[in-house]
């Protein structure tokens, strides 16, 4: 919960979070140390100082440090867990459903665990689909197109095998899907810049609701372009927040070309813990406002209300989230009361 | 010696990262170049080990291409450092092969990259005419002149260096696309904009060029992140 200075009260769900494990044992190769390398280098660029993390603690850190990293500081009222496979460059891979489902046993009410699928695992992954979401009763998953199986560097959502998915998605209630549309960590010369497999998806899935992550970063325009046209794509924040402390003028940019393009009911807060902390995003979102030149420029409305729901009240709408009754559910919660000064 | 690096980068001045329209000279891709006699070594590095390798082939392509114009160079040799597809990149570029050839160990390689060339020069296209355009606009010139003035008018039309240098890259890139109408403001098909399609085309420009921009914020803090280079961020919030 964020509380203005004038005692409003904020509900935030931090709609895209991790707890990873990049460390050197469960490395299987270079890419796996690359991979990780790399997050750490977003970490390190866009992070203010007193949140930068020694490379240490952010190959593997431990659940209660993100839960008093989300949750107890961060001002989160709720996150949802957005883990990925792979599989080719860590040896238990990069995510794990079990530990994700753990904390969520251990804080109830709290954490939003999704799944992952990737279409290239045949019948098998769809049987596998059936069985996690009977075991973790998933509402929504990640996709992360530009994963690695086998030979294959990626895929895209309008291949027959992801239709197939797609549509198992739909039968079992899985309503969520949220793309890795982003920071392009694909080989394949087509996928870099084309944004027209989630346009395709959503068009063919009306049912589903396609939350593409990093707001298609760094082909924003693409994004805005489809985004336009589909009433069922949704644009996570994740990443492009982040430039809120280095590059503020770019974010102004960014939110309002979004907000122009589409409109203020389909972009979602997440923090993309841990590669930065939800904290100083929160507390610099609040408080932002856009540079009287580019809200001129696009005419576009940035205030309290916008940002209520872009923190909460749209991740609220798509997983159906009651917010005065969650309130109430977390008003005993021991996390609400913890101190947030010992950490 | 001095003379001949100084020749090389001068070539490399021209070779442009294709989605970010910047040199990569200024970009800081390039790490370090080697001279023996007639032979060329350029060593070149991108933001993270996984930014794509038909951009990085690109790139490879025309290092190759642009430094092999200097008339006392006989061999170039690119070396793409500390990225996932390094080897098929140096190898494929440094032979002349086409990025099918060089990955054809890839499922999906049913495009080569000329299609992705044009792309990303038409959306350099609209972010340079973007700015032109309002520029054009501040100094006082009706949308209505903009739209149809004829090649000469521009080329004629006298500016502040600063729209100058923004109308050289506009035409630049005009020439690039082989515009041959009389019209110096069009769409990149050449069409000419309508009065009433003038805000819109303008607004579509736009995000074009922020979408560039951004990119370049983008890979540059990575870059700097990841070989711990002087930090070029915005030092004063929010001001031009």
């Amino acid at each position: 919960m964020y509380k203005t200075e004038s005692g409003e009260e904020i509900f935030v769900i931090d709609s895209h979070i991790a707890l990873w494990d990049g460390s050197k044992e469960n490395q299987l190769n270079i890419h796996g140390d690359q991979f990780i390398s790399c997050f750490y280098d977003y970490h390190k660029n866009l992070s203010p100082k007193e949140y930068l993390w020694p490379k240490e603690k952010f190959l593997k850190y431990d659940s209660e440090t993100l839960v008093n990293d989300v949750i107890v500081k961060g001002y989160a009222d709720m996150a949802i867990f957005q883990p990925v496979f792979l599989n080719e460059f860590y040896k238990n891979g990069f995510g794990d459903f079990d530990a994700n489902e753990a904390i969520a046993k251990q804080y109830p009410n709290r954490f939003i665990c999704n799944g992952t699928l990737d279409p290239r695992h045949g019948n098998r992954g769809l049987e596998e689909l059936e069985k996690n979401k009977e075991k973790y009763n998933w509402q929504g998953v990640k996709l992360y197109t530009a994963d690695w199986v086998g030979n294959s560097k990626g895929y895209k959502l309008s291949d027959p095998a992801a239709q197939r998915y797609l549509e198992k998605c739909q039968q079992l209630g899985i309503k969520n899907i949220h793309i890795h549309k982003g920071p392009t960590v694909t080989p394949l010369n087509r996928d870099a810049f084309d944004v027209a497999d989630i346009d395709d998806a959503a068009s063919s899935f009306p049912e589903l609701n396609f939350i593409v992550e990093h707001v298609g970063l760094p082909r924003l325009e693409d994004f805005c372009w489809i985004a336009t046209q589909e009433k069922n794509v949704y644009g996570g924040l994740a990443v492009a927040i982040s430039f809120l402390q280095t590059r503020p003028r770019y974010f102004a940019e960014i939110i309002s070309e979004l907000l122009y393009w589409m409109d203020e009911d389909r972009i979602l807060f997440g923090s993309d813990y841990a590669i930065w902390e939800p904290k100083w995003i929160v507390e610099k979102f609040v408080n932002f406002e856009l540079p009287e030149d580019i809200q001129q420029e696009t005419g576009v409305t940035f205030d309290l209300n916008v940002k209520k729901k872009i923190l909460g009240e749209n991740a609220a709408r798509l997983y159906n989230i009651d917010i005065e009754a969650q309130k109430e559910k977390l008003k005993d919660c021991e996390l609400s009361t913890r101190n947030v000064a010992a950490y | 010696m001095i003379n001949k690096e100084k020749q090389v980068y001068e070539m490399l001045d021209k070779v442009y990262d294709p989605e970010l329209d910047q040199p990569l000279t200024e970009l800081g891709f390039i790490d370090h170049i080697n001279i023996q006699n007639n032979e060329v070594e350029v060593i070149f590095r991108l933001p993270t080990y996984w930014c794509s390798p038909n951009f990085a082939y690109i790139m490879a392509e025309d290092i190759q291409k642009y430094v092999s114009e200097l008339p006392w160079v006989n061999q170039v040799k690119v070396n793409l450092v500390d990225h996932c597809a390094s080897d098929e990149i140096n190898q494929g570029a440094s032979e002349g092969k086409r990025f099918s050839e060089s990955f054809s160990g890839l499922s999906d390689q049913d495009r080569d990259l000329d299609e992705l060339r044009r792309t990303f020069q038409i959306k350099a296209y609209y972010a340079r005419q973007e700015k032109l355009i309002k520029h054009l606009i501040k100094t006082g010139i009706s949308k209505s002149e903009i739209i149809s003035m004829p090649v000469q008018g521009l080329l004629a039309l006298p500016l502040s260096a600063e729209g100058q240098s923004l109308k050289e890259r506009y035409l630049e890139k005009k020439e690039s696309l082989n515009h041959s109408s009389a019209y110096a403001i069009t769409t990149p098909e050449e069409e000419v904009i309508s009065i009433e399609g003038f805000d819109d085309y303008l607004l579509g420009a736009r995000r074009t060029r922020l979408s560039m921009e951004f990119n370049g914020h983008y890979c540059r803090g990575l870059l700097e992140a990841r070989y711990d280079l002087p930090s070029t961020n915005e030092t004063v919030a929010l001001k031009r």
